[in-house]
Parts: C-alpha cells; structure tokens; sequence
C-alpha cells in the first residue's frame, strides 16, 4: 500500500499495519488511550485529578486523552436508564441512545416527549452502533453544540442533577451547556440524571434538523414544545455553540419569534458542518417550520 | 487486570492493561485478527463485533468492560461444516473487493437477518450505516445481505438489482 501516493490519507494505523510494526511497537502504538493506567468502577473510587468518568465511550475512546489517568465506569452505578411518575420521567446518565429511542411511556400523555425523544435521539450521527453505546449523560456532558440530548433537555425545560464531593446540585438542563465543548460541571462532579417536569411531557412536539449530509452531523437544530395553555417554547441547537432557548407565554408568529432570537444576538457556528450565513438563515426557516407544526 | 471474556462460545482468561480496548484485545491478545481495526475513532465500522448479542464497534469499548460478558467475532460465523449464508452470500455476490470493511459488515449483516428476516433495501442501507467501505460502493454489500434473506428464507425472489443467476462471483456471461 503506498500511502498517500494516490492523495489519499490513510489513518496512521493502517498505515502502521503496512508498515510491519511488530507485536510490541504496535502495543505501545495502538491506543490512544496511552496515559491511561487505571479502570475502575465509579462506585468504588474517590475521584481524583486524572479521572475520567467513563459513560458509553464514544467520545473518550475517539480521540486521545491525555490528560487522562483513571476511567472510573459509571455502568457499575447500575442505574434503570429510564423512570417515570405522575411527575414526570427521569433518565439515567447511563441511559444509552438506543435505550432511550426504544422506551414508550407507561402514561400515555408522555407520548409526544417520547416521539420527540427518539427523533433526538436519531438526530446524533452515528450508526445504531454508537446508539447502542453512547449515553445521555456523555452526550450532555460532551457538550457538543450539535448534542441532541442539549436539545431535548432544554426544549423539554428539564433539570440535570449533578453530584460533587459532598454536595448535590440541579440546574436547569437549558443553563448547563455554556459554550462549544464547554460546561457547569466543576472538577470531578458527577451528571447522574436529567429530570423532566410531566407538566412538558405531555405538551404538542415538533422538530426540524439539518445537515450538509443525509446522515451528516447536525447544523442546526430547532425543536418545539406548546402547552396546554399554550405557553411556547423554542430551543435551537446545533447552529449556535450553546442552546439559544425562546419562551413565549402565546404562541407567537414565525416574526415575533424571529426577532426574540436575535435579541439573544446569536453567535451562528462557522464550520465544516456549515457557514455561519446559511446557519443563520435554515434557523429562521427552521423556527417558521416549527411554529407551523406547533399551530397546525 | 484479569478478565474472563467469552468469545464465540470459548471462554478466555487473560491479564490485561486497564486501556486496552477490546480490539485490540481481540486482535493481538486472543490472535482473532478477523475484526479489523481501521480509523480508531467509532467512524469505519470496521471493528463491528456483538457484545451481548448487540453490535457495537470494539474500538469504542475497553477489554475490560467485556469481563464476564459474551462477545461474538467473524471468527464464529461458520461452522467447520458450513458457511453462514451471510458469508456464502458476500461470495455469490461479490460483496467484497480488498475486505477490509467485510468483517463489520457481516457482523451487522447476521444481527440485522437475526432480527428482521426480511429487509427492505433500505433498511439494509440503514443497518449497515457508519460502516464504510472504500471499494464497493455498498451496491454488493446491500445485494448481499438481501441474498442471504432470500437463501435463509427459502424464498427464490428477486433481489433488486440482481436477477437470479446474474451477477453471482463465478458464473459464466452467458454468450451471444
Ligand atoms: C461516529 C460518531 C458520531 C458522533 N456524532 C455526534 C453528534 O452528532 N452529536 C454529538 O453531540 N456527539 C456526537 N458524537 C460524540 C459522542 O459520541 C456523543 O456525544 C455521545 O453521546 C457521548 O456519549 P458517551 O456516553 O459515549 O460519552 P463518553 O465518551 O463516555 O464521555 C464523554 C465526556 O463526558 C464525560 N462524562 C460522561 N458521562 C458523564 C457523566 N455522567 N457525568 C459527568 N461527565 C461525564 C466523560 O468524562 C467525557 O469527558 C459522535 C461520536 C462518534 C464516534
Ligand atoms: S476501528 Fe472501530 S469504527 Fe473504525
Ligand atoms: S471491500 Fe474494501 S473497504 Fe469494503
């Protein structure tokens, strides 16, 4: 194989392989993960610096870490990915991708949060295979502008829970993700679920996403939620690097809501998922599309 | 860390370093080089085995979140005595050209047949999504998997595409 004689990039791996590196050296090459010297189960450990809480992996295993000396599994916490009351529907942080796309309510006025949350839930790129692995509390502690998990979380006005060294805490899932990547987690504290109120659960949904790609990574994403009172919530996601949330005590017209997001004066991602402009742009039409639904 | 992995039926203890994922456990601690490891990063498929019955991709879980549980490789789909139609099928279609991507593909395939008997060509696509090959163009790939529903079902239907006896690795063009 010559690599990179015809322009193409090999990954260096398989470029590795070609290369006939022997059993050791390939040892010492083949994971990223080269910092790492401890894997423990998270109920057993006292975190530390170096630690990683370990959720589906998806992220973590991707690329290298290093910074990264500990994976303490959250899997052994053993917690039921998905439970419901009268009150509402709380998701584990192990719950993963796919275990939320299979669930179906017990009370069947949670059904359109249960619709909206499987679509979310097809909206990571990603094959079944990654869904089979990758969790909820990952997806919203990655904090990825295009985290779908954001998006469902905050249009649905849910509250994620978060543990620390001796304290507990809960903030609006909508507050949590503060930019690109970025977070209210403090050093070592944990997201152990993320609550949803009934009062949401039950509203009327809607959802539009996009991407440059039929299975592409999201550019922008618009969810929608109208109560029974007709109180209105839009979230996007996706185009902008942190959840830009809308609140309307009536429904409003695509126009009021238009000019509510850009009092918010959106900063719009720039980036191979798409240019700012057009982000911008799908945004407005996306929230037209959305009110539509929620109306129709 | 030592674990207990059991791999297509056989169980196999072994001493590993906590970052070791199961890859590459597979590939250089058990020797079954049969799952490929191609990007390292969740994206190629490549690496597709069943963990618990589940796909998964095995650059993406540690060998030692596999202690005690049952992982399934391409090494398992034949019997000494037979192919798995999958793998009969990949041949009769020319679902292959380096093979590089086929392992995760018939890893996917057999789970999808498992589980829907009868897929549409779409739902095939949809099955074998972020599984990438770089030779094919899938076109095979998909006409494969329909010919092993076909086989497996007993059925002598058409396969989109592929009329019978056309096309199939081996055959002879018929002459004019
Ligand atoms: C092919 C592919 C496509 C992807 N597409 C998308 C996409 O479209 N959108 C997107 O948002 N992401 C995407 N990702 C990134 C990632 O897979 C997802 O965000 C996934 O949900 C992360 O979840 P995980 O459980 O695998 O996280 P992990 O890799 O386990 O963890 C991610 C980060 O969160 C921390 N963490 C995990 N759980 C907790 C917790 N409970 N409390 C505190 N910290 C925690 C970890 O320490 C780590 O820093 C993609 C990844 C791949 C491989
Ligand atoms: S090596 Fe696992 S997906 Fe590419
Ligand atoms: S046959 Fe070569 S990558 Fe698929």
């Amino acid at each position: 194989m010559a690599a990179g004689g015809t322009g193409q990039v090999f990954p260096r791996n398989i470029v590795a392989a070609a290369w006939g590196h022997d059993h050791e050296r390939a040892g010492a090459d083949r994971v990223d993960l080269n910092t790492v010297t401890e894997f423990a189960p998270a109920t057993e450990a006292t975190w530390r610096d170096g630690d990683a809480w370990l959720g589906g992996g998806t992220f973590l295993f991707s690329q290298p870490q290093p910074g990264v000396t500990r994976l303490l599994d959250l899997a052994a916490f053993d917690w039921s990915p998905v439970t419901e009351d009268a009150d509402g529907v709380a998701i584990a942080a192990t719950c993963t991708f796919a275990e939320l796309a299979r669930w179906r309510p017990s009370h069947a006025a949670f059904a359109p949060f249960a619709a909206l949350a499987a679509r979310c839930c097809h909206a990571l790129l990603g094959s079944f295979k990654v869904h089979n692995v990758a969790t909820v509390g990952g997806n919203l502690c990655l904090s990825l502008p295009a985290g779908p998990v954001t998006a469902l979380a905050s249009t649905m006005d849910g509250v994620v829970l978060l543990r620390g060294r001796g304290e507990s805490r809960g903030m609006p899932a909508a507050d949590f993700v503060t930019g690109d990547g970025r977070n209210a987690l403090r050093p070592g504290e944990l997201l152990t679920r993320l609550w949803l109120p009934a009062a949401s659960l039950s509203a009327r949904t809607a959802f539009r996403q996009l991407s440059l790609s039929p299975a592409g990574r999201s550019a922008v994403l618009v969810a929608g939620r109208r109560d029974r009172f007709a109180d209105t919530v839009v979230t996007v996601t996706a185009s902008t690097p942190r959840p830009v949330c809308l609140r309307f005590p009536a429904p409003p017209t695509p126009a009021e809501a238009v000019a509510a997001l850009d009092a918010q004066r959106p900063e719009y991602l720039d980036d191979v998922h798409g240019n700012a402009a057009w982000r911008a742009a799908m945004t407005r039409r996306l929230i037209g599309e959305v009110l539509a639904e929620l109306a129709s | 860390m030592k674990i207990t992995v059991t791999v297509n039926a056989a169980d196999y203890t072994r001493d590993v370093e906590p970052r070791l994922l199961l890859i590459h456990f597979l590939r250089d601690d058990l020797g079954l080089t049969g799952s490929h490891w191609g990007c390292d990063t969740s994206n190629c498929g490549a690496c597709v085995v069943w963990l618990n019955e589940t796909p998964v991709k095995s650059c993406t879980v540690l060998a030692v979140m596999a202690d005690g549980q049952r992982v399934n490789t391409v090494e398992g789909l034949a019997t000494p005595a037979r192919l798995d139609p999958v793998q009969e099928a990949f041949a009769a279609c020319h679902g292959l050209q380096c093979g590089f991507c086929t392992p995760g593909m018939m890893m996917t395939a057999r789970w999808l047949l498992d589980n829907n008997p009868d897929p549409t060509e779409a739902e095939v696509r949809e099955a074998i999504s972020g599984q990438v090959c770089r030779c094919t163009g899938y076109e095979n790939i998909v006409k494969s998997v329909l010919w092993a529903a076909r086989r497996e079902s007993g059925g002598a239907g058409a396969v989109p595409g592929l009329r019978p006896g056309e096309g199939l690795t081996g055959e002879g063009l018929p002459r004019a």
